[in-house]
């Protein structure tokens, strides 16, 4: 019996749900992160001079300490391909012709996932290079989809 | 049982307030870092740590304990998140308590945070899931109505009026105007505002009904030997308790809450207090609404059952009074995001006991003080005794 096919079987249900909307806001962390994506093209971390880490996205606080954070830094636009995955099925199960390259970049002493573009995904491997491709400044809204993809360095 | 004795050594709490721009993660640190710094403690001190958020829908974040835990300074260290609804708050700081009497820890970090307004469109939407799906969801209950039933049953059952429940109301708001961290404190608030503010489910209306807030508190346990080094004036956990009465809400006594009143004897029994009107000095019962503080003192055994009010009459609860009741201005003043709000009242006592509680400061020195709170379905009762 395939997964959908009705079980004459099954005891009798009917449907309900669990409604949930929710408004986040960015914190006052994410804010200037944001921001500076929007606004420069940039990707900041914070550094923790005490525990010596460089967190990526920027956070007020450090984890390890929970030390104030006020040292912002730009990590750059490239980072190296920490790990990286191939998905073959879209969400809804249906299958791909092309996969979708899912990576970890390392940036600072975090990093970004994101998406792998502009690359055959035979080509993909652990310790690649990798550069930020964002979309047209007019564009941005604010959004971690306000970056398109990584690529390789050129 | 042979337990370690346990202080609260330090305190820290974020406003209150309608809508934060912080992320829950932020607030948890910023309380965290408060409490760390208000006993001149480093994380290097802290060996675990225990967490306490209500239900996962208000910041909105599945495994809500998880997400916080880097603001809660959990990194790398024993980590857990307690929740037994709006009681998690009085609760948390229990976990914290028998994880430093037991001997496994000497210091511990307690924190509870609720960010209730990434529910939307109202944090009330929340709760339409709580109930039962087959004989209760159906009628699209929600906590004001529920709660509106037992009001009315409590102050019909007693004969109280609702002119006299709203002195609750105005006397919270009126201490949680000396707040510096409150969200609804009013100094002027008088009945007549409460009898005439919105009927929200009759008999509860508009200002009978605490503030949807986002918030977090925190404090710092410490073991006795460690507590004495860090300073010269802890405040000792006396006496813990909490209890579950039934999940049906036909089962149960609405007048009476039998639920506060095992967890308070368990409490008074460990803090060896055997008249708890002459041995308590502060109450901070737990009141999102404010005839439900009238129904906590009862179940904590500070007033006969249906007398409660008169405390708030005779002005036995104002700060100047012989049993001040919510100095902090309780959840209806100070405001409510749900865990936050119960170890905000944990918070309270260490103030109060330590004579630092501000234009708040109730009278009379006094040596010993009750915290109580109430969630899960309803029926769970959590309460600590704290004295000096």
């Amino acid at each position: 019996m395939i997964l959908l096919e009705r079980n004459p079987q099954a005891p009798r249900a009917w449907l309900g749900n669990l409604p949930v909307t929710s408004r986040y806001t960015f914190g006052l962390g994410g804010e200037r992160f944001f921001r500076a994506i929007k606004d420069e093209g940039k990707i900041l971390g914070t550094h923790c001079p005490k525990c010596e880490r460089t967190y990526v996205p920027a956070t007020i606080y450090c984890e390890r300490c929970l030390g104030k954070l006020d040292e912002w830094v730009d990590v750059g636009s490239t980072g190296a391909v920490h790990t990286y995955t191939l998905l073959y099925e879209n969400y809804d199960g249906s299958p791909r012709e092309e996969p979708e390259i899912i990576a970890f970049v390392s940036m600072g002493d975090g990093g970004i996932v994101h998406r792998l573009g502009e690359i055959d995904p035979e080509e993909v491997e652990i310790g690649l290079e990798v550069e930020v491709v964002f979309k047209p400044k007019s564009e941005r809204q604010g959004s971690i989809l306000d970056i398109v993809h990584f690529r390789p360095v050129a | 049982m042979s337990m370690r004795k346990v202080a609260v050594v330090g305190a820290g709490m974020t406003k209150f307030v309608r809508r934060a721009q912080e992320t829950p993660k932020e607030l948890s640190w910023q309380a965290s870092r408060m409490a760390l710094q208000s006993c001149e403690l480093t994380m290097d001190d802290i060996e675990a740590v225990c967490l306490g958020t209500a239900p996962d829908a208000f910041d909105g974040v599945h495994m809500n304990g998880e997400y916080l835990s880097d603001g809660a300074g959990a990194w790398r260290k024993p980590y857990m998140r307690s929740y037994v609804g709006g009681g998690t708050g009085v609760f948390v700081p229990i976990q914290g308590w028998y994880h430093v009497a037991s001997g496994l820890f000497d210091v511990v970090l307690v924190l509870a945070e609720e960010k209730m307004s990434s529910f939307y469109p109202h944090a009330q939407a929340a709760f339409l899931t709580i109930f039962d799906h087959t004989t209760e969801r159906a009628l699209k209950p929600n906590l004001l109505w529920i709660f509106a039933l037992e009001m009315n049953r409590y102050m019909t059952t007693y004969g109280i009026s609702k002119e006299d429940i709203a002195r609750v109301s105005v006397l919270h708001k009126h201490n949680a105007a000396k707040h510096p961290c409150a969200l609804l404190g009013d100094a002027d608030i008088t009945v007549e505002d409460v009898l005439n503010s919105e009927t929200l489910a009759w008999p509860v209306q508009r200002l009978d009904v605490s503030p949807v807030s986002d918030g977090a508190v925190a404090i710092i346990l410490a073991a006795e030997h460690i507590a004495k080094r860090i300073t010269d004036k802890p405040v000792w956990i006396e006496g813990v308790g909490w209890s579950l009465d039934t999940a049906y809400w036909t089962n149960r006594d609405l007048v009476y809450p039998r639920y506060v009143e095992y967890a308070a004897r368990q409490a008074y029994e460990m803090a060896g207090i055997t008249e708890p009107r002459k041995q308590i000095h502060i109450a901070e019962p737990y009141d999102p609404f404010d005839y439900k503080a009238l129904h906590h003192l009862e179940g904590l055994q500070l007033a006969e059952r249906g007398k409660a009010v008169e405390l708030y009459i005779s002005g036995a609860a104002a700060l100047d009074g012989d049993m001040p009741v919510c100095p902090s201005g309780g959840l209806l003043g100070v405001g409510n995001p749900i865990a936050a709000a119960g170890l905000m009242k944990i918070a309270e006592l260490f103030w109060q006991l330590r004579g630092e509680a501000g234009d708040r400061q109730v009278a009379g020195a006094p040596r010993r003080g009750v915290a109580q709170a109430w969630g899960d379905l309803m029926q769970v009762g959590t309460v600590v005794i704290m004295g000096r």
